[in-house]
């Protein structure tokens, strides 16, 4: 019976949904951890545990120049760059 | 005047060197076993080649003397020994670009096009030159390599990404180097090693058979002594070339025939806001140029600080695309402080690097307007003189910054939008540090013109070290 139960329970922990204790924890910074091996295995990128906190760190540091930039309005009709000319 | 007739030639410029093997007072052989016997002497203190290239140096110097003995003119270079960082193709050579992986490369088939139209005017190359990885670096530092080191205080930084080019130049190893620029990367080791350095207008100089960084950024250009050095190379290496897509289809725009008209008339401006120095080096530099040339007005560079984030978030993301499948296959062959910034460049969001890129033509469109008040503005090139070997951080006004992300403050909202510039070093003690012509593009004369006002009244010159 015991057994039984044990397994019932198990199988219910299994099956019932944990968003609320996710949702709790999710952070910035976790947000960040995530996004960063999430987006290197869709691009391939094998990463060694010991080189996700430089990632991690330097993506911050990427997304805190962006966040300077995407804060300065530009009109609908601006044309990006991307053939430089001087 | 060659500095003795013994053949020291430490300190001699090209101008004075090529006059000399022109003359026939001295032969390119000559100088070209001088410089190799230099090399061979004080490199081991400054790290800054990682090839010399010694056999074929001496069959092009020996092929000049022969061409002066038959009585044949010599080019404007004739007998001028240079090197180039090690991005640039070099016959026979892999192209190292500062890495471990690119050691695996096949030989270069041919010299860079620089390479080649320096040799044209009678240069001869003596090697490559070390440099921070990829040209991911402000700092001069190389992992596989060693650091290339300051001149002046080898226990401190040569800067990067050209740092060996600023080291062997500084060292007086040879008066004359090529390097590459994508943020800063010929200003930041003009600035740390007291030497002139020439970023032209993007565009200008082909970029044909180099190893590239970040195309829509990557710029090449010259470092030497003298401003009359930096305009002799310059003008020998303009022109139009199919080889480099971006490379403008312009005339050639000779600047040596301008230097001696000096600034009168021209419109200087000291760029304030985001440029104003926060160390007293710095403050003291470009005080002392400004005042040098009566430049007593200021002006706004609009949103300079968002340029220069703009820059960053390009040079990652582009960087990283180039790197892409080598990330995939050999991370770990890769300086770990470069593979770390170039995986983040590679997650980093295309809807962000756009929105760059449209900031990118808005900025440009209202520093080009500034161009029609002024005809150059100062600002300084580096925030401070050259931190030790090793460094990770230094403060500016309180702020504890990272060193290899910020030594390029000054100069990655300029050349963002191309615009052509001259470090002029100012001979501080116990340390040099560079001041930032800019000019508007194409006028790379105005610079090389302010510059050499300077020069000629002892402001700005290359401190000879004690090594």
């Amino acid at each position: 019976m015991k057994r039984k139960a044990g397994r019932k329970a198990r199988s219910a922990r299994a099956k019932r949904p944990r968003p609320v204790r996710t949702a709790a924890k999710t952070t910035p910074e976790t947000s960040i951890d995530a996004f960063v091996a999430a987006s290197a295995q869709a691009l391939g990128l094998t990463l060694d545990p010991a080189w996700h906190d430089s990632i991690a760190f330097n993506l911050r540091l990427i997304l805190r120049h962006a966040a300077l930039v995407d804060e300065f309005a530009l009109p609908d009709d601006a044309e990006p760059a991307p053939v430089f000319h001087a | 005047m060659l500095e003795t007739a013994a053949g020291d030639f430490t300190w001699d410029s090209a101008a004075s060197i090529a006059a000399a093997v022109a003359a026939g007072r001295v032969g390119a052989t000559h100088i070209i076993e001088a410089t190799l016997a230099r090399i061979r002497e004080r490199d081991p203190l400054l790290n800054s080649f990682t090839a010399v290239t010694e056999r074929r140096a001496l069959a092009r110097a020996r092929a000049l003397d022969e061409a002066r003995a038959r009585g044949e003119r010599l080019p404007p270079l004739a007998g001028v020994p240079f090197a180039v960082k090690n991005l640039f193709d070099v016959a026979g050579l892999p192209t190292l670009a500062g890495s471990k992986i690119n050691r695996d490369l096949p030989p270069a088939a041919r010299d860079a096009a620089l390479i080649e139209r320096l040799e044209a005017a009678g240069a001869i190359l003596v090697g490559a030159l070390n440099m921070g990885e990829y040209a991911y670096d402000f700092t001069g530092e190389n992992i596989h390599d060693g650091p290339s080191r300051n001149p002046h205080d080898l226990d401190r930084m040569s800067g990067g990404s050209s740092g060996g080019s600023g080291s062997a130049v500084g060292g007086g190893l040879v008066p004359l180097a090529l390097g590459s620029d994508t943020n800063g990367s010929i200003r930041v080791p003009s600035s740390l090693c007291g030497i002139f350095g020439l970023k032209p207008t993007y565009g200008r100089l082909t970029r044909a058979r180099t190893f590239p960084f970040v195309t829509s950024l990557d710029h090449l250009g010259p470092f030497a002594r003298t401003t009359r050095d930096l305009a002799l190379a310059y003008d020998a290496m303009q022109g139009f070339d199919p080889d480099d897509p971006v490379c403008a289809d312009r005339v050639a725009q000779p600047t040596v025939p301008h230097l001696d008209k000096g600034p009168d008339g021209l419109r200087v401006a000291v760029a304030a806001g985001y440029f104003k120095g926060k160390t007293a080096e710095a403050v003291a530099a470009v005080d002392s140029v400004a005042s040098a040339l009566g430049a007593n007005r200021d002006i706004d560079i609009p949103q300079a600080e968002r340029a220069r984030s703009a820059a960053f978030i390009i040079t990652a993301s582009e960087g990283a695309s180039l790197h892409l499948n080598r990330l995939r296959t050999r991370a770990r062959d890769y300086d770990p402080a470069v593979r770390d910034r170039l995986i983040a460049g590679a997650i980093t969001q295309a809807s962000l690097v756009i929105k760059a890129q449209k900031f990118r033509r808005w900025y440009r469109e209202q520093v080009l307007k500034l161009f029609e008040k002024v005809d150059a503005i100062l600002a300084p090139a580096t925030p401070c003189t050259a931190p030790l070997i090793g460094q990770q951080t230094f403060k500016l006004e309180d702020v504890e910054l990272p060193v290899r992300a910020n030594l390029g403050l000054y100069t990655q909202p300029i050349s963002f939008i191309g615009l052509p510039v001259v470090a002029v070093p100012v001979p501080l003690a116990p340390l040099p540090i560079a001041v930032q012509i800019i000019a508007a593009p194409w006028r790379e004369d105005v610079g090389l013109r302010i510059a050499h006002a300077l020069e000629a009244q002892g402001v700005v010159a290359a401190p000879r070290p004690a090594l």
